[in-house]
């Protein structure tokens, strides 16, 4: 009967460890389903990440096509423009979105540097409500409903911000924020860093060989991407002269 | 990067953009005719920023237009447009163009500075307008060629048949 007892005693210790260890496992998993927003019945919001250093900053654009909530079929150029474009991915049905929608169709002055134009880019009709977007969008406003974009740009989810340098054809920053002013402020402020490393370059180098070049390719139809400007074999070294 | 709709398509080189959609009708008009009007077409292109309230012929869009700035505009007319003097040239659109079709004169509302032509014919039973806008005459020379780079690019469909448009 000894032998027994301490057997019984040792299987209820093991099974005592065993439920503990259930039970610190599942509230690891809850903890960390909390963590990701699961359970919560508020809009989860966004995270600001700088426009300057989003993770694709650097990667070339993409021209986009699609069609405009009233039913155009439209292509928006973003590649080779002399302006830079910054798109804001965007849905119906985002909380978040309401603020952006409702700035944009505030039209006039949005803050941003001069000379850029702002596209809103929402998923295209399979996957999004015509009407809705067309009843956010304001007379006047460019968008474009594109799933195909938000593929291109690999956007997580919206609100999602892009901003493109045109000339370069070149993703210069990217990310998400909860409000205008943050956006236009992150723009701005990652502009002027632009700015100021230019012309820091400049005053190293002082030959504007850089632009002239850009400017030559421009008119000889060379955009940025060009396949030509990338060769995969090294060029063959003839004897004409 | 192509689009296309209404029987017309465009495959879009890079600095340009372009729109496809039916004509812009008065909301009061009702009438059989101008219901097969809403089924015509109307395509435009430009190598500048396109704003989105912009008329058939390009009021609004050609406003903003610079030095180096084109634009394109495809405008169908009504079927029975075709076979009149007016659309009879019997060549279809024009691929290429010269620097002697623009003229100020051609424009559709004067604009210091710029130049227009407008052709009229019928491509596949079709009646269209091609009207193209300089953003500067003097430019012309260096703007032309990069018109007749999109011209070609240009496709269009046989029409919509009557019962399509009597269904709309």
């Amino acid at each position: 009967m000894t032998a027994l007892d301490g057997i019984q005693a040792a299987a209820t210790v093991l099974l005592g460890l065993l439920v503990v260890g259930l039970l610190k496992s599942h509230a690891d998993i809850l903890r960390q389903l909390h963590e990701l927003g699961a359970g919560r019945t508020e809009e989860p919001r966004p995270v600001p990440v700088d426009l300057a250093v989003g993770s694709a900053t650097g990667t070339r654009a993409h021209d986009m096509a699609g069609q405009t909530p009233d039913g155009e079929a439209a292509a928006v150029a973003v590649l080779g423009a002399t302006h830079d474009t910054l798109l804001a991915f965007l849905s119906s049905g985002c909380l978040t979105c309401n603020g952006f929608w409702e700035a944009l169709g505030k039209g006039g002055d949005l803050g941003l540097p001069a000379g850029m134009r702002v596209v809103a880019v929402t998923k295209g009709p399979g996957e999004e409500s015509e009407s809705s977007v067309a009843g956010l969008a304001s007379p006047g406003q460019t968008v474009l409903m594109s799933t195909q974009a938000w593929s291109d740009y690999e956007v997580p989810g919206s609100p999602y911000f892009v901003h493109v340098n045109g000339s370069a054809g070149r993703v210069v920053g990217e990310g998400t924020a909860a409000t205008w002013p943050q956006v236009v402020g992150l723009v701005t402020r990652a502009a002027g860093d632009r700015r100021t490393s230019r012309d820091g370059a400049h005053s190293r180098h002082n030959d504007g060989q850089g632009d002239r070049i850009d400017e030559e390719l421009t008119a000889a139809g060379v955009l940025p991407g060009d396949p030509s400007l990338y060769p995969t074999s090294p060029p063959e070294i003839g004897d004409n002269e | 990067m192509r689009i296309s709709a209404h029987g017309l398509g465009l495959e879009v080189p890079s600095g340009w953009e372009g729109r496809i959609r039916k004509q812009l009708l008065p909301s009061d008009a009702t009438t059989p005719e101008a219901a097969q009007l809403r089924a015509h077409a109307v395509l435009h292109a430009a190598n500048f920023p396109l704003l989105e309230e912009r008329g058939d012929f390009g009021s609004g869009a050609v406003e903003t237009m610079q030095s180096g700035h084109a634009f394109i505009a495809l405008v169908e007319y009504h079927s029975s447009s075709v076979g009149t003097a007016l659309f009879g040239s019997g060549v279809g659109m024009p691929r290429q163009l010269s620097t002697e079709d623009f003229s100020p004169r051609q424009l559709q509302r004067t604009i210091a500075g710029q130049a227009g032509t407008q052709r009229f014919f019928v491509e596949d039973g079709r009646a269209f307008c091609l009207y193209v806008v300089l953003g500067s005459m003097a430019d012309r020379a260096r703007v032309v060629p990069k018109v007749n780079a999109v011209l070609p690019a240009i496709t269009i469909a046989a029409p919509v048949p009557p019962e399509w448009l009597e269904a709309m």
